[in-house]
């Protein structure tokens, strides 16, 4: 079984994992995560810094030696990334499977459309602000009860949350209807390259500062292993989870009010179907749930190969096909994601306790009714 | 002396099972009592209820005078009442040293990781310091749920069969790191099976059965109460 080999490759390791850990213990002195040491010495930082620096000056430069495919290409990349991120925020760092996350993706979408219309007239820029507090008193006025249910039932919860936003776009005048909206022509594509770019960037720093190094990571963290002792821990569980739903829903409604004045046009079935909730799933597994930077890495690789598809074979269902399979190899074989492949990280048992989690869910609730546990 | 932790006709009921029926006791500043009876008697629930895991049905609770019945969990954290759970209840997608980072947080944030490495030196932890807390054995987990307890720096502890697998040596350890803790005048309740280990450091003891309290007192008024005998027992003693 893979809880063996784990052990086994534990093992291996063991000795310069025990070396690291001692270094990292003279030298924790500051609250930062010294705890990350085994992967992160001195000559590892050096090689992330290095790489990092790389990556920045590849994705600033990108418009002066690329082609205009590619920017768009990239732009779409930076959007997913951003958006996949934020469903990492409450999936992997809270551990509360989010299905409705699409739907602060179109607050964030109609948000900006409504208020470019002619007869508001705002700027653009102005109109994100307002996204972000449309979308963070969304997710408090909607998480403040959903977040009480667990598992499966709140993802049941925030999936007819999102339909119930899908159908409200649908029917009401000023969104539009089923019509949807068209919004004033933007600059180039450069523009919107470098717009997307610095928000999903913006976003990473923000979310890795505080669920990577700060208490506030700490308690969220605490919440999704174990609620009872986080609580007893003095964690304030609830205020905590509603933190982060917030910050998890404010992400893409930013990225949502980016992705209309970019696409000039939209409506219920573009910036509100639930394909794209999946595919942020999807992303995330792929990339690995719970890491810092496995979801930017699954956005990538798997808006690349969806391109890659639509441009070779035309819209096409083989690539729903491929995916699946994908998925099930990951969580089968890769349950960290493939970030775990370069050892950065270590293996956790998230993806099968947060499923487990949801098929006990519904075992108890078919076996007792509502449940709700003791 | 007012005492720290006062229990009024405390109740609670699962299902029409009285799990806690009417208990009532009272624990002195750095006193520590140990609480024993057999399975099912109520002694774990009555913890959830001290720390509103569980809401009860009736009674009252008051840490330092203060009614804490209907108080939230974490405010009760914070007020100075630290606690174990009888199954280990870890952070297990962290590492051992994250664990006990985590009971600091809403504590002594920055003196963290420094009092971390000592509680990893006393529990004999220190190798196993980065691992992810989900792959410790069964009595490592027991020694970090204890460790928790130190980094809250507490000053009434309720501790459910915290050396219970734990290694004969490591439950010296755990007695020193009790006796050290009282020593700064922190109150302990311990829920322990192994009446060697309550003997060795309880002042006092409360014996439960059925959700009540049978009897009350000192290691050798209790293990010569023909109620206690009859709950261990199932037999009257002569």
């Amino acid at each position: 079984m893979s809880s063996d080999d784990s052990v086994r490759k534990r093992a291996k390791r063991g000795p310069e994992r025990r070396g690291a850990a001692t270094t990292s213990m003279s030298s924790a002195t500051t609250t930062t995560k010294t705890a990350e040491a085994p992967t992160t010495g001195p000559r590892g930082r050096t090689i992330r810094m290095a790489g990092l620096i790389a990556f920045a000056v590849i994705a600033l430069t990108l418009p002066l030696w690329s082609t205009p495919y590619w920017i768009r290409i990239a732009t779409g990349v930076a959007l997913w990334a951003g958006l996949a991120l934020s469903w990492n925020v409450i999936c992997g760092y809270a551990g509360y499977i989010s299905f409705g996350h699409v739907g602060f993706f179109g607050i964030g979408a109609y948000t900006t459309a409504i208020l470019m219309q002619p007869d508001h007239g705002w700027p653009f820029f102005a109109t994100l602000p307002v996204g972000i507090v449309i979308a963070a008193v969304f997710a408090v006025i909607t998480g403040w009860p959903a977040l009480r249910l667990k598992g499966a039932y709140f993802a049941i919860a925030t999936w007819a949350i999102a339909e119930a936003v899908r159908e409200f776009t649908t029917v009401a005048d000023w969104t539009g209807g089923a019509g949807g909206l068209t919004l004033p022509i933007g600059p180039g594509s450069n523009y919107f390259y470098y717009v997307m770019l610095i928000a999903a960037a913006i976003a990473y720093v923000l979310c890795y500062a505080l669920l990577e190094r700060s208490r506030f990571g700490y308690r969220v963290k605490a919440v999704r292993d174990n609620e009872p002792a986080a609580r007893a821990q003095g964690i304030d569980a609830t205020k905590v989870k509603i933190q982060a739903y917030v910050l998890s829903a404010v992400i893409p409604a930013v990225l949502g009010g980016i992705n209309a004045y970019w696409i000039t046009f939209i409506n219920p079935q573009s910036v509100l179907n639930t394909i794209i909730t999946d595919q942020l799933v999807v992303m995330v597994l792929v990339g690995g749930l719970g890491h810092a930077w496995g979801p930017a890495f699954g956005a990538a690789v798997l808006f690349l190969v969806n391109e890659q598809f639509l441009s070779s074979f035309g819209s096409s269902t083989s690539y729903i096909a491929m995916v699946g399979v994908i998925v099930m190899l990951v969580v089968l074989f890769l349950p960290d994601g493939v970030v775990s492949i370069w050892g950065r990280s270590r293996r956790t048992r998230l993806v099968r306790q947060l499923l487990g989690r949801a098929a006990d869910d519904f075992r108890s609730g078919n076996a007792a009714g509502s449940g709700g546990g003791r | 002396m007012s005492a720290v932790l006062e229990v009024t006709d405390l109740g609670r009921s699962f299902g029409g099972i009285a799990a806690v029926d009417g208990v009532s006791f009272e624990v002195q500043q750095a006193e520590i009592v140990g609480i024993i009876g057999p399975n099912g008697s109520g002694k774990s629930t009555l913890f959830n209820l001290l720390t509103s895991v569980h809401k009860p049905d009736r009674g009252q609770v008051r840490l330092f005078g203060q009614d804490i019945t209907r108080t939230p969990s974490h405010k009760i954290a914070r007020a100075g009442l630290s606690r174990t759970f009888q199954l280990p209840a870890l952070f297990v997608n962290m590492t051992v040293r994250q664990n006990l980072w985590t009971a600091a947080v809403e504590g002594d944030w920055r003196g963290a990781p420094e009092l971390a490495n000592e509680v990893l030196e006393l529990l004999d932890l220190a190798h196993v310091s980065d691992e992810l807390a989900g792959s410790l054995s069964g009595g490592q987990q027991r020694l970090l749920e204890m460790g928790r307890v130190l980094m809250q720096q507490p000053r009434v502890v309720l501790l459910d069969e915290v050396a219970a697998g734990v290694h004969p040596r490591l439950r010296q350890t755990i007695l020193g790191a009790i006796r050290e803790l009282r020593s700064r005048d922190a109150t302990f309740l311990i829920i322990e099976h192994d009446l060697e280990l309550t003997q060795d450091i309880c002042d006092r003891m409360i014996v439960m059965d059925a959700g009540k309290i049978v009897a009350e007192g000192s290691f050798e008024e209790i293990t010569h109460d023909p109620h206690v005998m009859e709950a261990y027992l199932g037999v009257p003693a002569e």
